[in-house]
């Protein structure tokens, strides 16, 4: 615990960045090193950030690695890391999908390696330190850092209407981002003038008992910026835009990892900062997540391109997360957290399976393909491991991760359990349907004939997916067992802290949708 | 200290005036050399004048960094003192003449102009913008408004075959004479009302009562802000800046947007806390605490300044967005950037000052960058301005297109750069007076903002080249210029506290000009 770890893990891709720089990439061979640079850069940063599995300990409810320099001290903002049962699991999830991200492009990016290998790695870097940062100038720089990154992967390596895509996710996510910036400043000085302090050190900042209507405020501003990375319907539109021109690579992180930030920025900011304001947007936000949920799913399922099938089915699955969140039980907390981490691993590799037959096909319409079962058999298992994974089927882990969440919203409200199930039925049905129409039948298509079945290179970025899709299905204890007391101390943040308000809220709000949220929260 | 009595030592005047001093026989000087140099018309001539100007620059930098810093106190005489708030922003103003002068040297070569009065005309125009902030005297800020105006105005029509060039000078020039002629008015007014013109003396008079809330102040004051707005290219006094920056050399655009500009914030500062808010500079000075409400004055101008602050953002902003010519779009930029550091001298704190001295420092090291970038993207004949220009320029000139980018990144505000730490400086003090609903709609603005600084490094990289363009030949010394910047911002942008801790000491200073 010494050793500054999670700086390691953080600034680690950017001595990769640093060797690339060096390399020309004139040659075929100057690319391949350029590539099994930035390759054993992130695995070495996965391997690094393993250590953090063994140190870590799962009954602590704070922090953990704690790493606290003074950074602008007239301004009270320090270099401030640490990890919770939450932030350590997706640290995990972005040091072990990069890898496998960057052995997926191998082929699939041949122009500007050097610059595309860059841009991931840099992207790397701001997305861990999105997860470990404790201070919120911190974590608001890495998360505005994050953007340009991702931005040129969008941009210069994406499909025909890139430029309109990118620009779209850049606008979104700074409209939000831009104005959390102006409510982080204010909360720091409301914190200034009642404590004195000035300061962005979040933990200090928990404890800020702000007007109402500032808690309301603020938190409509946080809840903004998060809401359109989640992506929340209605503001969800980015998403299939940035998915279909992104490269495979690019979709894979951005559904990955960067939806992530969106609920990790609810559970670790909006929420406990602003519990009054939390509590007064929970119907909202409860509603909107079961729209998503609906939503998203038949808007998938009437898709003809996989790629924007899939980008669809990762709005439904969000709402899932974030309805979770908004239970506040364990069960319904726990889950949500699981399904970030299901949802990175199996819409991971939903895309990175669609990005293999676009790079032999060079099309993604569903209608183009048909029987492809017999020309690419191993693929074709594996597709379907995933598919059972992304319906939530027994032994897999979208099971668990729905289940637990359904769990959590039926102790709350029947009706809400009710409706967000309806969503993994349509689940079932866009995921199996797609799979049928493109897998199974005589192959209607004569250029599908010949198609080469996963290689081996494929096949290593995938099958340790599809062992961790069984992994946390069969055994999820594994990852539930470090989240409890973090879990267990965020509801208690978000509910202590507003002992009042939230029976008051939801009785104001029980006029509008006669179901209390709070009902069983208050039996326990 | 008697009114321009000469009262004063040879070793006080060098302490006060040395940087000045050492300006202006540096510009007498190379006169001479370039007579002597010009005589057998190489174009080397323009590498050796750049090169002495951008020492001149640093000598003075030198001098008045050096020695004037270790100043405890304050030395007035006669028109000139000497606080660290004067020499801060004439650092800044040297620090854009030494990028100018550098970076001239290639742009001067890429226009074939071999013509180096270029480079006097330089020197004096940063003459004029130190002693103008240095002075505390309102008619000799009008001499040095003067003196600094009428090289920029020649510097703006240097390009002598382009039209526009020739357009943007004589706009410049009426323009900013009608500014400098309500800022004259100004002085007449408020000289008639309180009998001197010496800042100090006037808060003095002021903080008696008798004129506090006189119309005439009002009217002086008025007068004095717009012949300042003008410089400071804040809406509506805004509409000479398109033109004249798109018509200037690339260089000297940048100058104007960041030397002028400083020079014309360090006295707009300079007036609103020492004359126009003397509850400041009597803090700490009980035979200056009059009954009356000390603070009354910026009940006057503190709404005009949020509502100036709040249009400039938008005009600035959302006229840059329709630009197809990159370096108007970088005018009408700089008008936004002007607001922003309106929202820093709004918020009237500690942090507000500091803010926006910290704010010029860093919008100087972008924007000459970005400019300096700019007329060797514009190609060999210094046509290709608009953003079609740019198509795909990014993958050709790599160095060229990441240091546009890393400028361009920055004047959007987004870390880590220099940019965003002085626009975190500069919103933080508005919200801390409580402006959260303009800070709020001027990041909006940023958010447009930052979509047209995007564009251009879209061009830059996303799209596929439309025609030929030939990026100008990189010199030494402009790679000098701009790698110094680049590593600025960058430095900037994530270790901010050094400068700031200057700044903020800058900015007391103020407070102790009496």
């Amino acid at each position: 615990m010494n050793a500054p770890i999670l700086t390691y893990v953080t600034f680690l891709p950017l001595l990769g960045v640093l060797a690339i720089l060096f390399i020309p990439q004139q040659s075929e061979s100057g690319k391949n090193a350029i590539r099994w640079v930035s390759m054993v850069i992130s695995t070495f940063v996965f391997i690094v950030s393993l250590r953090l599995y063994f140190d870590f300990d799962p009954d602590v409810a704070g922090f953990q690695f704690i790493e606290k320099y003074t950074w602008i001290p007239s301004y009270g903002i320090t270099y401030f890391m640490g990890l919770d049962g939450l932030a350590f699991w997706l640290v995990l999830l972005t040091t072990f999908l990069t890898p496998i991200t960057i052995l997926s492009t191998w082929t699939a990016i041949t122009k500007r390696v050097k610059e595309f290998q860059i841009a991931m790695l840099v992207l790397e870097t701001a997305m861990l330190g999105t997860f470990v940062s404790l201070d919120l100038f911190l974590f608001y720089v890495f998360w505005e850092i994050m953007l340009i990154p991702m931005w040129l992967i969008i941009g210069v390596w994406g499909g025909e209407r890139r430029i309109y895509a990118a620009i779209k996710f850049f606008l979104f996510t700074a409209v939000g981002s831009f104005l959390m910036l102006v409510c982080i400043i204010g909360l720091v000085y409301f914190h200034n003038q009642e404590t004195g302090e000035l300061t962005f050190n979040l933990l200090s900042l928990y404890n800020t008992n702000l007007a109402r209507m500032y808690e309301i405020l603020f938190f409509g501003a946080f809840a903004l910026a998060f809401a359109i990375k989640v992506p929340m319907f209605p503001f969800h539109t980015w998403l299939p835009d940035a998915h279909v021109e992104a490269p495979t690579a690019g979709s894979v992180i951005l559904a990955g990892i960067l939806l992530k930030m969106g609920t990790y920025g609810f559970f670790r900011f909006a929420m406990p900062l602003f519990p009054d304001g939390s509590a007064f947007f929970t119907p909202l936000i409860v509603v909107l997540s079961i729209i998503g949920i609906i939503y998203g799913a038949m808007v998938a399922m009437v898709q003809p391109d996989i790629k924007k099938l899939v980008a669809y089915s990762s709005v439904s699955h969000l709402g899932y997360c974030m309805i979770g969140l908004y239970v506040l039980n364990r069960h319904g907390v726990e889950g949500s957290i699981l399904q970030m981490i299901n949802h990175g691993i199996s819409t991971g590799a939903l895309f990175l399976l669609v990005g293999v037959v676009y790079e032999r096909r060079h099309t993604r319409l569903i209608a183009e393909y048909g029987g492809i079962c017999r020309p690419m058999p191993i693929y074709a298992s594996i597709f379907f491991l995933i598919t059972l994974s992304s319906v939530g089927f027994p032994t897999t882990n979208g099971f668990i991760g729905e289940f637990l969440i359904l769990l959590g919203v039926f102790e709350v409200n029947k009706a809400y359990a009710v409706l967000a199930a309806t969503g993994v039925v349509l689940g079932a049905i866009y995921m199996l349907w797609m799979f049928q129409r493109v897998f199974y039948g005589r192959v209607s298509n004569p250029k599908n004939e010949k198609l080469k079945d996963l290689n081996r290179r494929e096949l290593a970025y995938l099958l340790p997916l599809v062992a961790l899709v069984f992994w946390i299905g069969l055994y999820p204890n594994f990852f539930l067992s470090k989240m409890h007391s973090s879990v267990d101390h965020f509801i208690s943040q978000v509910k202590i802290s507003a002992p009042a308000s939230p029976v008051a809220v939801v009785e104001h709000h029980a006029s509008v949708d006669k179901t209390p949220l709070y009902v069983s929260a208050a039996k326990e | 200290m008697s009114d321009l009595g000469f009262s004063f030592s040879l070793s006080q005047l060098w302490q006060v005036a040395g940087g000045q001093i050492i300006l202006i026989i540096a510009g007498l000087v190379l006169i001479f050399v370039d007579l002597w140099l010009s005589t057998d018309k190489k174009p080397d001539h323009v590498v050796t004048m750049g090169w002495l100007t951008a020492l001149s620059f640093l000598v003075a930098l030198w001098y008045m960094v050096c020695p004037g810093w270790t100043l405890n106190e304050i030395v007035v005489i006669g028109v000139f003192s000497t606080e660290k708030f004067a020499i801060f922003v004439s650092a800044v103003i040297l620090m854009a003449g030494i990028f100018a002068s550098l970076m001239s040297i290639g742009y001067l070569r890429n226009n074939q102009l071999v013509r180096s009065e270029y480079f006097i005309l330089l020197l004096f125009a940063v003459y004029g913008a130190i002693a103008m902030v240095q002075s505390v005297d309102l008619l000799m800020m009008f001499i040095a408004l003067e003196v600094m105006s009428l090289s920029v105005y020649v510097l703006a029509a240097f390009l002598k075959n382009d039209r526009r060039s020739q357009e943007g000078a004589l706009k410049y020039f009426l323009l900013g004479s009608f500014g400098s002629a309500f800022f004259l008015f100004g002085v007449a007014l408020i000289y008639g009302m309180t009998g001197t013109v010496n800042i100090t003396k006037i808060a003095q008079v002021l903080s008696t009562g008798s004129f506090l809330e006189h119309p005439g102040v009002l009217v002086a004051m008025a007068m004095l802000m717009s012949g300042l707005f003008f410089k400071m290219a804040i809406v509506p006094f805004h509409m000479w800046t398109p033109d004249v920056y798109e018509g200037s050399p690339a260089i000297i655009t940048g100058f104007m947007a960041t030397a002028v500009k400083a020079a014309a914030f360090g006295i707009f500062i300079k007036l609103l806390s020492v004359t126009f808010t003397p509850i400041l500079a009597y803090s700490g000075q009980p035979e200056f605490q009059s009954t009356v409400n000390l603070a009354a004055m910026a009940v006057y101008w503190k709404p005009l300044l949020w509502w100036l602050a709040l249009i400039t953002m938008f005009v600035g902003n959302l006229v840059a967005v329709s630009q197809q010519n990159v370096k108007r779009m970088l005018a009408y930029s700089s008008i936004a950037h002007a607001g922003y550091m309106v929202l820093g001298i709004l918020a009237a704190n500690d942090e507000g000052r500091m803010g926006v001295l910290f704010y010029l420092f860093a919008y100087t090291l972008m924007n000459m960058g970005a400019f300096g970038v700019l007329y060797l993207l514009d190609g060999q004949e210094g046509k290709a301005q608009t953003l079609e220009d740019y198509h795909g320029l990014g993958f050709k000139y790599p160095t060229l297109s990441f240091l546009m980018s890393l400028f361009l990144v920055s004047m959007a505000g987004l870390p880590p750069t220099a940019g965003f730490i002085g626009k975190f400086y500069l919103f933080a003090a508005a919200i801390k007076e409580g402006y959260l609903l303009l800070a709020a709609l001027g990041i909006m603005t940023c958010v447009i903002g930052a979509y047209y600084y995007l564009r251009v490094i879209w061009m830059l990289y996303m799209v596929e080249p439309s025609r030929e363009v030939v990026a100008g030949r990189v010199g030494v010394t402009s790679m000098i210029a701009l790698i110094a910047a680049a590593l600025g911002i960058m430095y900037l942008g994530i270790l901010p506290e050094g400068l700031a801790q200057v700044a903020n000491v800058a900015q007391q200073s103020l407070a102790m000009v009496f």
